[in-house]
């Protein structure tokens, strides 16, 4: 058993590629929130604290993680999905979940705002990586097996909609998509369900009005550029003024209360206009390397949970940090949805570091033999 | 063993399977960062230089200082248009809605502040935007209200920003030269317009870079170039004299019935100057859109194109400048001038007014029957048209048009006014267009060129330019500029022009110019009554200056269809002239001179109630007044108990005071004569026979009456009466 086997160091390049990551972020945090922070609490520090704070509970966290063994997950991976539906059910009922922005998405405990879909994120990889490599659930047919992950797909977009959180829903299904690629389901189950799940998301558009609005505000931005488009005019401005260099750290004028909570979900543009496409390249580099390195991890690991745990966890932060480049850059319909390492909130951020941490334990036992 | 090594073989299949799909998920995702790199290698470096641009534009147009705008003033410093500091009060929605703020109660108290509908603020509060202005140029008092009220609540997304507004206090004066502004304050009419360089100043700028909110940023280096304020400019016109004519034109639209409005200019001659420039219809400098009469509230923006064109038709009409008519018998005054200058007659060669036919065209005297043989003089008193034909032929066509032109009849102004109109002439005029050209029939010119052309023949024989705006002063009132009087010509000379004055001099004195007759000023003029092609549309003029020795006033009234009892300029615009001069030339302290016989000194009834009636006898002699004495014959009560009229009553001199031995249950009344053609000595007679008073103007017959016949009146009472010169007043 595992005991048996003898402690590797972990994956040292994904370690280092996080903090680096991490490190940038808490610059740019610092950089981008220094208007708001003044304007807000009058104190440039405000949130660079928090992030700080943030650091070391997440770096605790994914040291924690690097040292515990990943099966452990597996044991309970029907106690942390419990726990996180529960979570999110209770999130929709107002007096419990805090709404801003529209949105019920929050439970406030104490000076904690604790998002539910963040850590349902997380819980839908470990149940995935359980059921994947599940021998009784391995090849059964569409109906008895692979119906099965989708219905708890639905499920799942079904209650992160009615917050609303449709970056949480797209994220929420992509992983279960990349999960059960990953884990070996046939191709042709994929397609029956995606086809026809695209065509779905392709009428919703066309239907409800909040939507449409989305994509023609996607379409223009600069003709709703006072209102829907704002965000999205703004940001492009950012990123048009940074050019090959930038203007330098901390030289953001559109920081400036132009662009709305610059720390947040746009603070990529931030650092396109500071550090310009060099850092853009830097960033995005090292988001692919980390990527890389994790599925390579999956690709050595000692057993299948393992293998969909790693590739979880790396797709799950990559597909996060496009997902939100995009909406940066005008390429998809603005939602709101945060840059991992990057934007500032405490729970991202200590989730992010600590599914880094269960990447890490596992790197430990790379190259051990594949075990079923 | 087959088990073990099939086992071991399906192991290797998945193991190669998931490596090979993962291998796929990896080029998915390398996809996917390659597409991104690809967009924002397009946003930095394709599109990079319009965002970056308009990026700075956003992050510097907090920076521009605003400069104030010039005041106009008029030439004795009274403000006609200012600058009032105001405020501009915005909101951005979504900043409320991000800080929690409550939109209903926002609205609310907006609402109490702003003294708007609740409903209306909420409206725009409750929309997915970053900016929505609630209320623009609202009183400075009322944006430092919502300010404190943002400041001690600390309410986020509700912002006040100073701006100015123009502001004419004195609302439609002089509204057609003064002009107004847009929303950016920017001129769009009169002088607002035509001086908007002077005007609008140069926005200053900080060097410096600004948050959304406009606040400098930290760690920025401040360089301020502070706004270049506009320059003021202090018009020629004089705000009395605007307002004398203002109220003289618009009475006389009223009695006239004149149904296309009218103009009066007031000029100075030796300077070109105008004193005042006044176009009926006008509007209200602070409500230039406000809704025509005879339009519908729903209809009516005020904004939309064709109510722009509208207005700029009718009430946005300048008449003296952007309105071309034909002169009639005001233009015999140059054709006069050309004659005397060239020596072609003498004004006291006789000639005869009988009809004359030009190129089988019969012209007559406008007077049936004609006024016959009389001195070339006399036929100008009478406005003789065929002696003005056989004038203009004595001087041939190219010198009558070469004149014409030096008069400036040719040619715009150039006064420093939008939209001035030229007139315009037979491009080859034969022998009937001079012909009817003499009597100023058959072409057309702006008011502004008549009063140009009368400036010349009563300052010496000079045109001048006209002159609308006198000085610039900066913003501390310092001059900066003055504008001086400019000679465009002489036209003819001085010997010409003294005897021109006294020739128009005559006119009103004795010719067809009567009604604008004023005791102690010497006014020189000319009639007009110009036929249009329209059946029965007249355009009544008169323009004329004063004193007719030394000018210092030139005055042109022109009332276009007038559909009153009289068409004539003689009639209806003379008078008009008469009492703008009479007015003016009281205001400016002109001593009056001469014709003591036709003043009318005025005195103020005194006080005899109480006194003995000797007493009160003396004291109306020395205060030349008449009395009557009312009460019973018999009695030895000798005290003054009433009078009729007051104490205090301004009457003419010589009228009847009524005084009661007894206090009257009531007072002695009696009927109000019939006054109409009969002349001012005889009203006056019938009046204070019976014991009523006469306040007269005008001379000649009477006209109108303040009281029909037969309206009982109390005895002692003023009457009102009108007299004008109904006969050779074309």
């Amino acid at each position: 058993m595992e005991k048996t086997r003898k402690k590797k160091p972990f994956n040292f390049l994904i370690f280092s590629f996080t903090l680096i990551l991490i490190a940038l972020g808490i610059v740019m945090v610092f950089s981008a929130s220094t208007p708001a922070a003044k304007n807000q609490f009058d104190n440039i520090y405000h949130y660079l604290h928090q992030q700080l704070i943030a650091f070391g509970v997440g770096l605790a966290a994914m040291l924690a993680a690097s040292y515990v063994n990943y099966n452990v997950y597996k044991k309970i991976a029907w106690f942390i999905f419990g726990g996180a539906l529960l979570l999110l059910v209770l999130v929709l009922i107002p007096g419990v979940g805090t709404v801003y922005n529209n949105a019920r998405r929050w439970i406030t405990i104490g000076a904690f705002d604790l998002q539910p879909s963040e850590i349902y994120k997380f819980a839908i990889i470990v149940l995935f990586s359980k059921l994947l490599s599940d021998e009784k659930m391995q090849n059964r047919k569409f109906w008895k097996g692979y119906i099965i992950y989708i219905g708890i797909l639905l499920i799942s977009a079904g209650l992160l909609i009615s917050e609303p959180h449709l970056s949480g829903t797209i994220i929420v299904v992509s992983i279960g998509m990349v999960l059960l690629f990953a884990g070996a389901t046939k191709i042709w189950h994929i397609l029956v369900t995606v086809v026809p799940g695209v065509a779905g998301l392709g009428l919703v558009a066309y239907y409800f009005e909040y939507m449409r609005i989305r994509v023609i505000t996607w379409m223009d931005p600069f003709a709703y550029a006072q209102g829907d488009g704002y965000q999205v005019v703004q940001s492009l401005y950012a990123i048009g003024s940074g050019g090959l260099l930038g203007k330098g750290a901390g030289k953001s004028m559109q920081k400036f209360l132009y662009i709305p909570e610059p720390q947040n979900d746009f603070i990529f543009a931030i650092l396109a206009e500071e550090l310009g496409f060099i850092g853009v390249i830097v960033v995005i580099s090292l988001f692919v390397m980390l990527m890389y390195q994790g599925i390579k991890v999956a690709k050595n690991s000692s057993d299948k949970f393992a293998g969909l745990m790693a590739t979880g966890i790396s797709a799950l932060i990559f597909i996060q940090a496009a997902l939100n480049i995009a909406v940066v850059t005008g390429s998809v319909p603005p939602t709101g949805i945060s840059l991992p390492f990057f934007s500032a909130g405490g729970t991202g951020l200590v989730m992010f570091m600590g599914e880094i941490g269960i990447l890490l334990n596992i790197s430990r036992y790379a190259g051990k033999g594949y075990k079923k | 063993m087959p088990g073990k090594k099939g086992k071991k073989k399906k192991e290797i299949t998945e193991e190669a399977k998931r490596n090979r799909r993962l291998l796929i998920l990896i080029v998915i995702f390398l996809l996917i960062a390659s597409v991104l790199i690809g967009r924002i290698f397009y946003i930095q470096f394709i599109w990079g230089e319009d965002l970056s641009k308009e990026a700075y534009i956003q992050q510097n147009s907090g920076m521009i200082i605003s400069p104030v705008r010039g005041d106009i003033y008029d030439r004795n410093g009274r403000e006609l248009a200012v600058s009032v500091a105001v405020d501009n009060v915005t909101v951005s929605p979504r900043t409320i809605k991000n800080n929690s703020m409550d939109a209903g109660i926002i609205a609310k108290e907006l609402a109490q502040l702003l003294g708007f509908e609740t409903e209306a603020i909420l409206l725009k509060l409750v929309r997915d935007s970053e900016f929505e202005i609630i209320a623009k140029k609202t009183d400075r008092q009322i944006g430092d209200a919502v300010r404190n009220w943002v400041k001690e609540n600390n309410i986020e997304g509700v912002y006040v920003d100073e701006d100015t507004e123009r502001f004419y206090p004195n609302n439609n004066l002089a509204a057609h030269v003064i002009g107004f502004t847009g929303g950016d304050n920017q001129g769009l009419f009169g002088i607002e317009a035509t001086m908007e360089t002077y005007l609008k100043g140069i926005p200053g700028k900080v060097i410096n870079e600004v948050d959304k909110d406009g606040n400098a940023l930290p760690f920025s280096e401040t360089t301020e170039i502070a706004a270049d304020n506009g320059k003021s400019l202090v018009l020629t016109i004089d705000a009395n004299i605007q307002y004398i004519a203002e109220q003289a034109l618009l009475k006389a639209i009223e009695d006239n019935d004149v149904a296309r409005g009218g103009c009066a200019i007031v000029a100075d001659p030796t300077t070109g100057e105008i004193l005042a420039m006044v176009s009926k219809p006008d509007f209200n400098l602070n409500e230039p859109r406000a809704i025509l009469p005879g339009y519908k509230t729903d209809e009516w923006s005020g904004y939309s194109k064709a109510d722009t064109e509208l207005l700029s038709k009718t009430v946005w009409k300048n008449m003296a400048v952007s309105y071309t008519y034909e002169p009639g018998s005001t233009f015999k005054a140059f054709v006069a001038s050309m004659a005397l200058e060239n020596n072609v007659i003498k004004l006291t060669d006789i000639i005869d007014d009988y009809p004359i036919e030009v190129q089988e065209a019969e012209i007559k005297c406008w007077r049936t029957p004609p006024h016959g043989v009389e001195t070339f003089l006399e036929a100008i008193y009478n406005s003789c048209n065929p002696v003005f034909v056989k004038v203009a032929q004595m001087l041939g066509i190219t010198r009558f048009y070469e004149y014409v032109e030096m008069f400036g009849f040719m040619e715009k102004t150039g006064i420093n006014l939008p939209g001035e109109e030229v007139g315009f002439f037979h491009k080859e005029p034969m022998e009937i267009d001079m012909a009817v050209a003499s009597f100023g029939q058959r072409f057309i010119i702006t008011p502004m060129q008549i009063v140009s052309a009368y400036n010349t023949i009563a300052n010496g024989g000079y045109l001048m330019e006209p002159m609308i705006v006198k000085e610039v002063l900066d913003d501390n009132g310092n001059l900066v500029e003055r504008f001086l009087p400019e000679v465009v010509r002489q036209v003819i000379s001085e010997k010409t022009s003294k005897t021109m004055a006294e020739v128009l001099e005559g006119v009103v004195s004795e010719g067809t110019g009567k009604n604008a007759f004023v005791p102690g000023y010497r006014i020189a003029g000319k009639t007009g009554t110009s036929e249009t092609t329209e059946d029965d549309r007249y355009i009544a003029s008169f323009c004329g200056f004063a004193p007719a020795d030394n000018p210092i006033l030139t005055v042109l009234v022109i009332l276009d269809d007038p559909r009153g009892e009289s068409h004539f300029g003689g009639v209806i615009a003379a008078p008009v002239v008469g009492t703008i001069i009479e007015q003016s030339l009281e205001y400016l302290q002109l001593p009056r001179k001469g014709d003591e016989e036709y003043i009318e000194r005025e005195t103020v009834v005194p006080d005899v109630i109480g006194y003995s009636l000797e007493e009160a006898v003396n004291e109306l002699k020395t205060g030349k007044l008449e009395y009557i004495i009312e009460g019973s014959e018999t009695g030895d009560d000798l005290t003054v108990v009433y009078q009729y009229p007051l104490a205090g009553k301004i009457v003419v001199e010589k009228s009847v005071v009524v005084l009661y031995k007894y206090m009257p249950e009531e007072m002695v009344t009696l009927e109000m004569p019939y006054l109409i053609n009969k002349t001012l000595g005889e009203a006056k007679r019938t009046l204070n026979s019976i014991g009523l008073n006469i306040r007269s103007n005008g001379g000649g017959t009477c006209i109108s009456q303040e009281y029909y016949q037969g309206t009982v009146l109390k005895k002692g009472s003023v009457v009102e009466v009108s007299f004008r010169y109904l006969d050779n007043v074309d």
